[in-house]
């Protein structure tokens, strides 16, 4: 991260972050629009834009209509011009409805032009479950958009990646889609003052260990550290890995862990079959670290099931901080 | 017979050489030592000369890369019949070779080496990644480690347990040492003729361990050479002195008839003490032996002996196998561990400049190869790149020669179960 040491840091909530960062780019870069329905007065389904609308006005926070195609489509066109658009979508679930902006056309323009153009949009991604939203807006897709060559991809989990992660992803020169968990959105953490990047690609270990490595994503992180603590309670030193990036995913520092403590536990919230833990655990399978390796890899994902709507239920299609305990403490003991 | 000229090895680290020029045309004689063709490697060009006298045919055209040992051109004697390379199944007549050996039978054509006789074993044991790489690494033997995972899956830790229990306890079950001069380590329990090793220079009796577990459960006696294994540093002026050591060590066993086998320096040892005491001696096996040519790469044999540091150690010993891949960090940590005595060291290096003086073997036991009379049998790898196996060719039509393909300097730790199969035959 590219951070002036001596900028001042606050505790900001995960959306605030957000809204200062698309604040420092609409400040600073004439070309940063942002677009998406109801971010202009209504401030964002999740309040993430907040009153930039009536700071910057409608030339440059624009509301789009009910369309998500259409609006995927208009910011794509409008990165294609030279403009640096950031597109929100008010769930990722209606990533569906724009797959063709996004796959067929953001990702494979500047290849399919040799070059020539390139795509600079950024498109962010209230994602996952827990509030109650149900099976249509509680999903976990990015995997989906992971799965694309020529684009990327990021989750961040803290409020200062949040930031960091964004204005990296304005600078990019091609399509950056940002998932951003709607649970985190209240979280509070320190945020460093004025404008910094955090690397694209870059995973973060958020907590070294020497037992086990846990490699999470996004709200992830969080259950996997609370788990580490308990962990540490028992004698079991976890490190925590947060991925941060799923494309380019950052092969180093997974297999620096894993090939430092010998076992793995991916966690991740979207379905665990062909999901994001299934390639970091391919990814080690494949690699050097295998020899490492001093029990099996053990992936916890999504259930085999659509977002129940009830309360209870949408927790547990979900791993929690449970799952994550007791994976890690069967694989201490070998019980696995 | 023609005399096959060979692409020499004139550079540690070169596996072909290019015929740059030949000094003498086709149908043309030459004079043992005077020029005859000049070869280019990667890091030199060098003139290489004519190793007998004779007339050359068939050299291959200049430009051509040929691997080393390969045959570049045929020396012929003057009015012999002139055949196509040689005849194609010439025999492979080298430089000094009195006797006639027989022609070398065509290699049958032979599948990658298959190493997967034990595997069968090693796979149906349940073991993580990590496990059987410490393993692998420490010479452990994943059936003999307790496996304390989940449905007894052997971990790393349960392979460091081994390894300590390992090194608590002595080598092999119960040995003891005898009063002989050098050390000597007896397995206990197995019936029939004790098979007695002795083992090469800078490596000491622990080397036979892979082989040993194929040899049929016959009792085995390793020997360590002096300044070798347990054996004390001690000065010897010559390999006769040597092998008189070794001779007493023998004759202090208490043993009637024993199978010998040595391998490198043990097996010049081994063909010594068959020659002083033939009746002892059922039976002769030598694994790769010094003392039927005077080539020997010095300059590997030096690197071991002067190795102060894992570093410096591994690339020498990766020159010892065909595989490189078998020389692991572990390997390579644990040789080194057993060289830490200076004294043992400078020894061994002594021993060395007594034994190779300038890289050459100084002492021939041809003779002894020709005089010994209990069934013997020689093995040597086709890739060895520290004693040339042509000198097998040497010995007399009723030794028999095992020459096995893609295995270096070291038999019976490359391919153990091949060895041992061989062995087992004539047990």
């Amino acid at each position: 991260m590219s951070v002036d040491v001596t900028a001042e840091v606050r505790d900001l909530s995960y959306a605030e972050a957000i809204r200062e960062a698309l604040d420092i780019a609409l400040a600073t870069d004439d070309r940063v629009v942002l677009m998406g329905e109801d971010i202009g007065i209504y401030g964002g389904a999740f309040q993430v834009t907040g009153d930039l609308f009536e700071k910057y006005g409608a030339d440059r926070v624009m509301d789009t209509p009910i369309s998500e195609l259409g609006g995927a489509g208009i910011s794509v066109g409008a990165a294609l011009t030279g403009l640096r658009p950031i597109f929100e979508f008010q769930f990722s679930d209606f990533a569906t409805l724009a797959m063709e902006q996004i796959v067929n056309q953001a990702a494979k323009v500047r290849y399919m032009l040799g070059g020539t153009v390139s795509v600079p949009v950024v498109m962010r991604f209230p994602a996952g479950s827990g509030t109650g939203a149900a099976a249509q807006h509680s999903q976990s897709l990015e995997a989906w958009l992971g799965h694309v060559p020529g684009l990327k991809v990021v989750q961040p989990a803290t409020p200062a990646d949040a930031k960091g992660l964004l204005l990296a992803a304005i600078d990019d020169p091609d399509p950056v889609m940002i998932f951003e968990h709607k649970l985190l959105y209240k979280m509070k953490g320190g945020v460093p003052e004025g404008h910094y990047r955090t690397p694209i690609g870059k995973a973060a270990v958020r907590r070294e260990g020497k037992d086990l490595t846990i490699v999470a994503t996004s709200i992830m992180v969080h259950k996997a550290l609370e788990a580490a603590e308990t962990l540490a309670g028992i004698g079991i030193d976890a490190e925590v890995v947060d991925l941060r990036s799923i494309r380019p995913m950052d092969r180093e520092t997974v297999l620096a862990s894993v090939r430092k403590t010998g076992r793995l536990i991916s966690v991740y919230e979207g379905v665990k079959t062909l999901g994001v833990g299934a390639e970091v655990s391919a990814m080690v399978a494949e690699s050097d670290a295998f020899d490492f390796l001093d029990a099996p890899i053990i992936r916890l994902g999504g259930a085999e099931s659509p977002v129940p709507y009830n309360p209870d239920l949408e927790k547990a299609v979900v791993p929690q901080v449970p799952d994550i305990l007791e994976a890690a403490r069967g694989l201490a003991a070998g019980s696995i | 017979m023609p005399i096959e000229v060979i692409m020499p090895k004139v550079d540690m680290d070169m596996s072909s050489g290019r015929i740059v020029t030949w000094h003498v045309a086709p149908g043309n004689r030459v004079e043992k030592g005077a020029p005859l063709f000049d070869i280019e490697t990667d890091k030199a060009a060098m003139e290489i000369e004519a190793p007998s006298d004779g007339i050359l045919h068939d050299p291959v055209d200049e430009g051509t890369d040929v691997p080393i040992g390969k045959p570049v051109a045929w020396l012929y004697a003057d009015g012999e019949e002139i055949r196509s390379n040689g005849g194609g199944d010439a025999p492979r007549r080298l430089l000094g070779g009195e006797s006639e050996p027989k022609p070398e039978p065509a290699p049958p054509p032979r599948p990658a080496p298959d190493r997967s006789v034990e595997k069968p074993a090693a796979k149906g044991i349940r073991a993580t990644p990590l496990a059987r790489k410490l393993a692998g690494e420490a010479g452990v033997e994943l059936r003999d480690v307790e496996g304390t995972g989940a449905r007894g899956r052997v971990q790393a830790d349960d392979v460091e347990r081994a390894l300590e229990a390992r090194s608590a306890a002595p080598v092999t079950p119960a040995p003891r040492t005898d009063a002989g001069p050098l050390a000597v380590t007896r397995s206990e329990g197995g019936a029939g003729m004790p098979i007695v090793l002795l083992h090469g220079f800078a490596s000491d009796s622990a080397s036979w361990a892979l082989l040993e577990r194929h040899l049929d459960d016959r009792p085995v006696i390793r020997v360590d050479l002096p300044a070798h294994g347990r054996s004390q540093p001690e000065s010897i002026d010559s390999f006769a002195g040597l092998a008189a050591e070794v001779r007493r060590t023998i004759d202090s066993l208490g043993v009637e008839k024993v199978h010998l086998m040595g391998h490198s320096l043990g097996g010049a040892l081994a063909l010594a003490l068959a020659d002083t005491r033939a009746r002892l001696v059922a039976s002769l096996t030598l694994i790769a032996p010094a003392g039927l040519g005077p080539e020997i790469e010095g300059a590997v044999l030096d690197g071991i002996a002067r190795a102060s540091r894992a570093e410096s150690l591994a690339p020498w010993l990766k020159r010892l196998v065909a595989d490189e891949a078998l020389v692991t960090d572990g390997y390579v940590r644990a040789a080194m561990a057993v060289r830490q005595d200076e004294a043992r060291q400078s020894a061994q290096r002594a021993l060395l400049g007594t034994l190779f003086p300038d890289g050459v073997q100084a002492f021939d036991l041809r003779a002894a190869l020709g005089r010994v009379e209990m069934p013997a049998r020689i093995l040597w790898g086709r890739q060895d790149a520290i004693i040339p196996w042509q000198h097998a060719l040497r010995a007399p039509g009723r030794v028999a020669l095992h020459l096995l393909e893609r295995i270096g300097h070291l038999p019976q730790i490359e391919a153990p179960e091949d060895v041992g199969k061989i062995v087992r035959a004539y047990l």
